[in-house]
């Protein structure tokens, strides 16, 4: 009962979203989705074909932002491991849309989660597609998959993580899951450093966990704008070494818990424009004078910034702290969507905690 | 009820999800999440086991329950395995 009353105050709040919020034609559109702690990217082709990308750990809050930004199908769902902060989301995208595919890394997890996901799955007609040295064609959209290495402990999901190379004319983004440190390295020994870097668009492994990126790996991936998908959590995500790191070859760093959902578009030519929910304006490219990563290859022209269209304004609507709970939004922190001060009994920024 | 009394929703099981740095985030048996030190679970706990919790005389038990991960895990396999079992290969157009 919670679950419905929290669908339909969000649907209400939704509405008046959802017409002005599909991708345009003729681009591709990657949106890093504030879910929270946890992480789920809505990549939608030129073509109009779409993945997800992992799917956060809330069914409602997932499927509310499936509505918010009028997404109408599901080619391909991805779940780059079966931790409940990746694949909770997904249930909710197998089941409306009953997508041609399911990525994985072939280790089941244990959780009624993850069974349910694949239940799901079973009863969509949704073929499984273990992550294997592919590539599969989003329309005019390239997906490289980075199957995990041989090698790998067999029953540790984190280092078992699926990435996904996004090619788009020239643009390039990467995902790599909650990889950690053995999975990079086999990676860095597997692929010529052109496979890899310079990427566009990077996110963060882990939500900015120590395990995840490293100075090594970041050499290679040379990543121009990194996005954090994070929430409040226990974990001291990001880290401020992860964040040091980020700094450190030069990359503009985006998070969901402060800017929101961070939504990419680009054109055909590789042109993109970044904007984000809410939160301080930050640069759509790293400034043209900033230093070059000392192990950096010469790159290709970063390509222009295009003028960012406006973020669309948060108009998620809880109606009371039980609908945010439901929705798995507790705490809601300031400045995130649907955060007001009747939520905030004692002002402190955090409602509902 | 004594504060010293363990809740009575506390019997059961866990299944750990993740294991973050210091917590382990376990699904309890109505799919939600919760993050518990690491400390207070069994020595050696890892991904994917099942945790039982027993209340005994108001004394709380945690224990590994390997029989009940074993057959999760080879079940959740099986099921998994049979999904993927008619994958294309090759270069794939959506």
């Amino acid at each position: 009962m919670r679950h419905v009353l929290a669908l339909a105050a969000l649907s209400l709040g939704l509405a008046s979203a959802q017409a002005a919020a599909p991708g345009a034609p003729g681009v591709l559109t990657i949106r890093f989705l504030d879910v929270g702690q946890g992480d789920a990217v809505l990549i939608t082709s030129p073509e109009g074909k779409s993945v997800l990308y992992d799917g956060g750990r809330s069914e409602p809050r997932l499927q509310a932002l499936l509505n918010l930004y009028g997404v109408q199908s599901l080619d391909l769902v991805a779940a780059s491991h079966a931790d409940s902060d990746h694949i909770t989301g997904l249930i909710p995208g197998v089941r409306l849309f009953k997508p041609k595919y399911f990525l994985n890394n072939g280790i089941a997890g244990t959780t009624q989660t993850w069974n349910r996901l694949v239940t799901a799955a079973q009863q969509a007609g949704t073929q499984g597609l273990v992550a294997k040295d592919q590539t599969i064609n989003l329309g005019s959209v390239k997906l490289t998959v980075l199957a995990p290495p041989s090698g790998m402990p067999k029953n540790e999901q984190n280092p078992n993580s699926v990435g996904l190379l996004v090619q788009f004319g020239k643009f390039r983004a990467l995902m790599t899951g909650d990889s950690e440190t053995a999975e990079t390295a086999a990676w860095l020994r597997k692929y010529p450093a052109a496979t890899l870097g310079p990427i566009d668009v990077y996110k963060s492994i882990h939500h900015g966990a120590r395990n995840g990126d490293n100075a090594a790996w970041l050499a290679a991936v040379r990543p121009r704008n990194v996005i954090i998908s994070v929430g409040p959590n226990n974990y001291g995500h990001p880290t401020a070494e992860a964040l040091a790191l980020y700094k450190r070859v030069g990359a503009t760093v985006y998070r969901t818990d402060r800017e929101g959902t961070v939504t990419v578009v680009v054109q055909p030519s590789g042109q993109f424009a970044i904007t984000t929910a809410h939160g301080p304006a930050v640069p759509t490219n790293p400034p043209a004078s900033r230093p070059a990563p000392a192990a950096a290859a010469p790159r290709p022209a970063t390509p222009a910034a295009i003028p960012p269209t406006p973020a669309p304004a948060s108009s998620v609507y809880y109606a009371n702290c039980a609908a945010v709970r439901a929705a798995g939004a507790a705490p809601l922190l300031r400045g995130q969507p649907g955060y007001r001060p009747g939520l905030d009994r004692d002002g402190d920024g955090r409602a509902c905690e | 009820m004594t504060p010293d009394t363990p809740e009575p929703d506390l019997a059961g099981t866990l299944t750990v999800d993740a294991i973050e740095g210091r917590y382990a985030r376990v699904e309890r048996e109505d799919g939600s999440t919760e993050d518990w030190s690491l400390a207070s679970l069994p020595c050696g706990v890892q991904e994917g086991d099942v945790i039982r919790l027993t209340v005994i005389d108001g004394d709380l038990d945690i224990e590994i329950d390997h029989a009940e991960t074993q057959r999760r895990r080879a079940s959740a396999q099986a099921q998994l395995d049979a999904l993927n079992q008619a994958a294309p290969s090759g270069e794939l157009d959506l």
